[in-house]
This record gives C-alpha cells, sequence and structure tokens, in this order.
C-alpha cells in the first residue's frame, strides 16, 4: 500500500516536473523574440559602449587604442562635463515635476466620457505626434528676441521685447515649456487611464459623506492612481535626462552653455569631436545617473505602499 | 516570320541597351551644403540664369550632367550646414561614400590626419587642372606638405557691407569714399558718431550663442596686433593674452554701448541691414552678389550699397578666411570609371571658378583673378585687398570644437554679462584641452 502510494506521488511529481518544463520551456518561447532584441539592441549595445569608452577610438577611421579608465579620469576633471550634468538635472528637476501635476490637471479635466472632453483630450494629445524640430520651430517663432510672437506683443504694450532664448534666466525655463507643451500628451493619456480605473462607487460614497472637492482628490484619487503616479515619473525621469533636441535647436546651449546637455554633449563629443570613447564614457555615466534616480523613485514609491 | 520578327525585335532592344547603356553609365554621389534649390532649378543649365551659392552649383551640376562626354551622372544629396560634417563623417561608418564632398579647409585637417581623402595632384595631372594657376592661400589651403588633397573653390572672408547713405547722413564719407576707422578708439567715437546724427547703430552683426561671426572678428584683431590665435604647430591658444584682450574688450564695448544690437541672429542682422536700419553689416563675402542685386532692385532699404576690406584697426592688416574646397572621399570599392568622371567634374568646376566667385566669394586661379571678367562684376575692386590679407588658423584637426567652444564663450559676454575677466582664462583653458584632446 505504502509502496503503492509512493510509487504514484513520485508518478505524479515526475508529471509535475514535466509539465513545468514544458511550460518553462513554451514561456521561454514566447518570451525569445523579446529577449532577442533586447540583447541585441539593448544588453550588447551597453556593454559594447562600456568596452569602447575604456578606449581612444575614433568614430572615423581606425584608431582605437586601450587606455583603461583615462576616459573617466578625464571626465573627472572636465568643468564642461559636470556643467551639462548640472543643466541636466536642473532641466529634469523642473520638468518632471511640473509634467507630472500639468498632465494629472489635464486628465482631471478631460477625463469624463463625453465628446468635448474626448475633442480635449485629442487637442492636448495632438502636439506629441509632432517631431522636435517642429515643436522648436514653432517656440522659436513665439520667443524669438527680434521677430517672435511675444517679442511683438511687448513691443505694442511699449515693452522692450525679452531675448527668451538668448537671456541667461531665460534660456532653460523657455526649453522647459516647449517640451511640456510638446510631450504632456503621453503621461495625460497615463493618467486618464489610471483614473478611469478607478470605481465610481467611491465618488459616490464621497458625495453622499459632502466631501470636499480636494479631499476627493487627496482620499480617493491620488492612492487610487499612486502607482500611474509612479511609472508617469520614472518615465519622465528617465525621457528628461535624454533632453537634446530641444537644446540643440532651441538655444544651441547657450547663452554661456547655461542650456548645453548632457546628450548634447555627448553629441558633440562624438559626432563632431569624433571622439567616440570619450562620449561612450559620458554616455555610461549619464545610464548610471539615471539608473540611479530611477531606482531611487521606485524605492521610495514601494516604501510608501 | 514572328519568330524572326521577335528575334529582330530583341535583337534591336539588345543593340539600343548596348548602345544607351555607356552614356549613362557612371553614377557619382555628391554631398554638400549651399542648400537645396533642385526645384527652382530643375535642369537649368544656363549659368547666366543663376544666382546664389545653391543656384550656381546646381545649374553647374546640370551642366555637368547634360554635357559631359564620360557618360556621368552625378547625384547631388544636398545636407543643412549644421550638420552636414556629422553626416559626411558617418558616411565612413555606413559605408555609403560619396564620391564628391565640399569641405572647409577649416575641416579639411580632421580628414587628412587619418587619410580620409584622396590625394588629387595625379589625378588633377590627368584632367588637366593646373595646380600652378591656384592663388597661393587656395593652393596652401589644400596641400599638406607636398600633397595636394582638394580642389580649392574659393576663398570667402568676413567684409564691412556698407549703407552709404547713413554713412554720409553720419559725416562719415569723404571724396565718395567711406571714412573707416584705424584704431578701436576711432571705431567708437564713429560708433557714437552715428547714433547721435542718425539714431542708428553703427553695426550689425550674428550674435546667438552659436553663431560664428563675433569669433571670425575676434581672430581679426587678434591676427591685427601681429599675434597668432592659435600657435602654428597647433601645441597652445594665444586667447588670454593682451592680444585677446584687446579684441574681446572692444567686442564688449561694442554690446555694452548698444551699437550692436545683441538680439540679432543672422537673419535679424541681415534684414536690419537690407532694411535701412543700420550702417554696416559684418557679414562675409557671399552676400555681395545678393546684397548688390537687392539695392539696385530699389525694393530695399537699403539703396546705396558699397563693401570695403576690414580696416586695419591695430598694427597689421588681416582678416578671417576661409575657403570651399571639393575632396574626394577615400572609398577602397570605387570603381576607375567612377574616379574618372569624380576627377572630370572637378576639372569642370574648376573651369568654371569664375561662375561660382559670382557669388560675391573670391576665386581662387590667378587667371580668373586677373581676368577682366571677374574685376567688373559689381564691388570686386572695393575689396580685391582682402585676398591678400585674408588669415586661416593653422591646418589642425578639432577647429570646429574651437570655434564653438570661443563663441559660446565670448557671447557670454553680451549674452549672459561675464566678464572679460571671466571669459578668457576659461576660453584658454577649454580650447588647449580640446589641442591636447584632438591631438593626442
Amino acid at each position: 500500500m505504502t509502496i503503492t502510494a509512493t510509487a504514484s506521488s513520485s508518478l505524479a511529481e515526475r508529471r509535475e516536473t514535466v509539465t513545468g518544463r514544458r511550460e518553462a520551456w513554451a514561456a521561454y518561447l514566447f518570451l525569445a523574440p523579446f529577449l532577442l532584441v533586447y540583447l541585441v539592441f539593448l544588453v550588447y549595445p551597453l556593454f559594447k559602449g562600456f568596452w569602447i569608452s575604456l578606449h581612444d577610438w575614433e568614430l572615423v577611421g581606425s584608431y582605437r587604442e586601450y587606455i583603461g579608465f583615462l576616459n573617466y579620469e578625464d571626465l573627472w576633471y572636465d568643468p564642461i562635463f559636470w556643467l551639462t550634468v548640472r543643466n541636466t538635472l536642473t532641466f529634469v528637476a523642473l520638468t518632471v515635476p511640473a509634467m507630472t501635476v500639468l498632465s494629472l490637471a489635464l486628465a482631471l479635466g478631460v477625463s469624463r466620457r463625453t465628446r468635448t472632453h474626448g475633442i480635449l483630450r485629442g487637442i492636448f494629445f495632438a502636439s506629441s505626434v509632432f517631431s522636435v524640430s517642429v515643436v522648436t520651430l514653432i517656440w522659436q517663432m513665439v520667443l524669438n528676441g527680434e521677430r517672435g510672437l511675444i517679442a511683438h506683443l511687448l513691443r505694442s504694450l511699449g515693452i522692450a521685447p525679452i531675448d527668451f532664448l538668448g537671456h541667461p534666466f531665460w534660456a532653460m525655463p523657455s526649453m522647459v515649456v516647449a517640451t511640456l507643451w510638446w510631450s504632456v500628451g503621453l503621461p495625460m493619456a497615463l493618467f486618464i487611464a489610471g483614473l478611469q480605473q478607478i470605481p465610481g462607487e467611491l465618488y459616490e460614497a464621497a458625495e453622499l459623506d459632502n466631501a470636499s472637492r480636494w479631499t476627493v482628490l487627496r482620499k480617493i484619487t491620488l492612492p487610487a492612481i499612486h502607482r500611474t503616479v509612479i511609472l508617469v515619473i520614472v518615465l519622465q525621469i528617465v525621457l528628461q535626462f535624454q533632453v537634446f533636441g530641444q537644446a540643440l535647436l532651441m538655444t544651441q546651449g547657450g547663452p554661456a552653455d547655461r542650456t548645453r546637455t548632457l546628450v548634447q554633449n555627448i553629441y558633440h563629443t562624438a559626432f563632431r569631436d569624433w571622439q567616440v570613447g570619450y562620449a561612450s564614457a559620458m554616455a555610461m555615466l549619464l545610464f548610471v545617473l539615471m539608473f540611479f534616480v530611477s531606482m531611487l523613485q521606485l524605492y521610495i514609491g514601494r516604501r510608501e505602499d | 516570320m514572328r519568330n524572326s520578327f521577335l528575334a529582330a525585335l530583341l535583337t534591336g532592344t539588345v543593340l539600343a541597351l548596348g548602345h544607351a547603356a555607356p552614356a549613362h553609365s557612371v553614377e557619382l554621389n555628391l554631398i554638400r551644403f549651399f542648400g537645396d534649390c533642385a526645384n527652382e532649378y530643375g535642369n537649368v543649365t544656363e549659368l547666366d540664369k543663376a544666382v546664389g551659392e545653391c543656384g550656381i552649383i546646381q545649374v553647374l551640376t546640370n551642366k555637368f550632367n547634360a554635357e559631359n562626354d564620360l557618360g556621368a551622372t552625378v547625384n547631388t544629396q544636398t545636407v543643412d550646414w549644421g550638420t552636414y560634417y556629422d553626416q559626411l563623417s558617418a558616411t565612413y561608418s555606413t559605408g555609403s561614400i560619396p564620391d564628391i564632398a565640399v569641405m572647409h579647409r577649416s575641416v579639411l585637417p580632421n580628414f587628412t590626419t587619418r587619410n580620409l581623402v584622396e590625394p588629387l595632384a595625379e589625378g588633377f595631372a590627368e584632367v588637366g587642372v593646373d595646380t600652378k594657376d591656384f592663388a597661393p592661400a587656395a593652393l596652401e589651403a589644400v596641400t599638406v606638405g607636398e600633397t595636394v588633397y582638394g580642389l580649392p573653390f574659393d576663398l570667402h572672408a568676413l567684409l564691412f557691407h556698407i549703407n552709404m547713405d547713413l554713412m554720409e547722413q553720419a559725416g562719415l564719407v569723404q571724396n565718395g569714399q567711406p571714412v573707416l576707422p584705424s584704431s578701436p578708439e576711432e571705431l567708437l567715437q564713429h560708433a557714437k558718431q552715428m547714433k547721435e546724427r542718425t539714431g542708428k547703430n553703427y553695426f550689425a552683426m550674428e550674435s546667438g550663442a552659436s553663431e560664428f561671426m563675433p569669433v571670425r572678428l575676434f581672430n581679426t584683431w587678434v591676427w591685427q596686433q601681429g599675434q597668432d590665435v592659435i600657435a602654428a604647430d597647433g601645441s597652445a591658444a594665444n586667447l588670454d593674452s593682451d592680444a585677446g584682450r584687446a579684441a574681446a574688450e572692444l567686442l564688449a564695448t561694442l554690446y555694452s554701448e548698444g551699437h550692436i544690437n545683441s538680439r540679432h541672429d543672422y537673419a535679424a542682422a541681415e534684414q536690419a541691414f537690407l532694411a535701412g536700419d543700420v550702417a554696416i553689416l559684418i557679414n562675409g563675402t557671399w552676400v555681395v552678389d545678393s546684397y548688390s542685386t537687392q539695392a539696385e532692385g530699389g525694393e530695399a532699404g537699403l539703396k546705396n550699397y558699397r563693401v570695403a576690406n576690414l580696416p586695419n584697426l591695430f598694427s597689421q592688416d588681416a582678416v578671417w578666411s576661409d575657403s570651399h574646397l571639393w575632396v574626394m572621399p577615400v572609398d577602397q570599392s570605387r570603381s576607375d570609371e567612377e574616379q574618372k568622371a569624380a576627377l572630370a567634374f572637378l576639372a569642370f568646376l574648376n573651369e568654371h571658378n569664375y561662375d561660382w566667385a559670382r557669388t560675391g566669394h573670391l576665386a581662387v586661379r590667378t587667371s580668373v583673378l586677373e581676368s577682366e571678367q571677374f574685376n567688373a562684376l559689381p564691388q570686386r575692386s572695393n575689396y580685391a585687398e582682402t585676398s591678400q590679407i585674408a588669415r586661416a588658423l593653422p591646418a589642425i584637426p578639432g577647429q570646429r570644437a574651437i570655434q564653438d567652444i570661443m563663441v559660446s564663450e565670448l557671447s557670454s559676454i553680451w549674452l549672459a554679462g561675464k566678464s572679460v575677466d571671466d571669459v578668457l582664462p576659461s576660453m584658454q583653458r577649454r580650447v588647449e584641452q580640446t589641442l591636447r584632446r584632438s591631438q593626442r
């Protein structure tokens, strides 16, 4: 009896193992396309980038010389690199909170399933489909110190125009405003999706309790979309750290390098100066910086859970 | 019957194709800036119909395609000036290397130090390009050591573009000639006089955070003091120096006293000059043709246009210059026919050096420079000396980066209120770091 029971249980175990293996293989099979793309286009370039950063590696021609961590040592003493890190952090610090609040506000304003809200959602999302060159061109036409829309407006009011893109204080906020206008659509869509998941009964209960709109926002809406908020913040951090087109096309990094960003510096070092090794070292540090800040944000988010 | 008809048709087709094939058998890829005007000039081959850099090079290309007896067709890829060199560099990695590329003299050392462009002296001899006819400055622009690496196409330099009516109103015209300053003090005096008598600015110049004109002026003023901007061997910069200080302080004063509008970008500065709101525009040779035409047209605010060499404000004549060249990027897969056709195209461009010089650029062939035809072009006698006083940075790699650093640093004086004392050491340190890295 015991023998029979033992035999049947081991048979069942074997069956389970076989089934488990089959399931694992099936899972791997489904994962394979993604893993392949991930390995070829993300993991391999990451390691290759690190390998290049250990060389004096020129973009054009065949000059490659292994120099160990000399590029990283150079970076440590490169004031422009640190300036671009500071500028990028400033841009992220200005853009991410503003983007989160603005997109949430827009989402709250247009999340109802009515025709008007649908049209408004389309309008607010429309700017996201433009390329960066179109967006920067539009904002240059608005902000140009001599021929811009605002300059004409100020002149007609008898006020001296401000060269927003060439002004040491206004250049960075100008870039932030253009970025907000350009990319508020996606986080807004994420928030709308989050808001539409909240059960209507909660709001009905709050209404019965005579809760104010502010209380409803704090006690019901925000806790319910807590995860969406974290997702938006992490996505925005990763995205805004890589700010490039706006700085290159709107301000060209100026004035006095006040808007020169890390990716712009990487681009110039690699493509203008051909120093791909040095540029890769910068890119590695950008990766570490983005990874660290994103992890920190996720950690804070989880702790609050 | 039917079979023999088909055979005849087939034979005829093969013969026709066989005959037609060599007529269009060589395709050349050319990459350049100067803008895209293929729509405007389509298949125009009459050179007198072409205006401006883009028009003239487009019509020259059309003409070569229509008339060459090698069956060669030049396909042009136009790239925006700002990203041109990045794209050209990238072609070496992607493998789609062009057969012919335009290049600045200041960028050529990047390519010659890495053997990325073909030496051309032998090829030139084969197609009859006489390098002895190149003006000395032009030959120097394309030569490294003893090797010729490109076809010089022009010499372009800074000029004073003058509104003579405003100069007259300000009392700065004598015997029909503009009175130009001979020292920094006199320059500031003239600028003040202009403002007092006409209410207009003396100068206009592109002044943005990435616009090069102020750097070209700074270099000019350092050279006019008999100093180098960069040492001839590229080992050191001479920016944080007495000469650099004098040049930077003059620029700073012109902006701080309101003689130049710091909000002007290239287009706004040009617009102000053409509208007749500014006495002197600092711009290059490339616009002489266009401004002459507009002033004569009578629609622009500018009626009485005049060009002058940059005056010597210090101890010797000098002016910033650069050159457009044509090079043949190294490509192992280029066939002999393609090589031959590319050389033929370069020879064709060399033959038409006069046509290119109609833009306002200075010709590079002595025979053209001395020709009556060239000297009869508008304003040429007013800036003939420019080719004699033209200076350029030494042939070192990394000049684009150096220029960008200098623009960024110098513009921070008028855009961000930085002092000359802060700017000069910082500019010196950054340029020397670039010199070190680009020659490692």
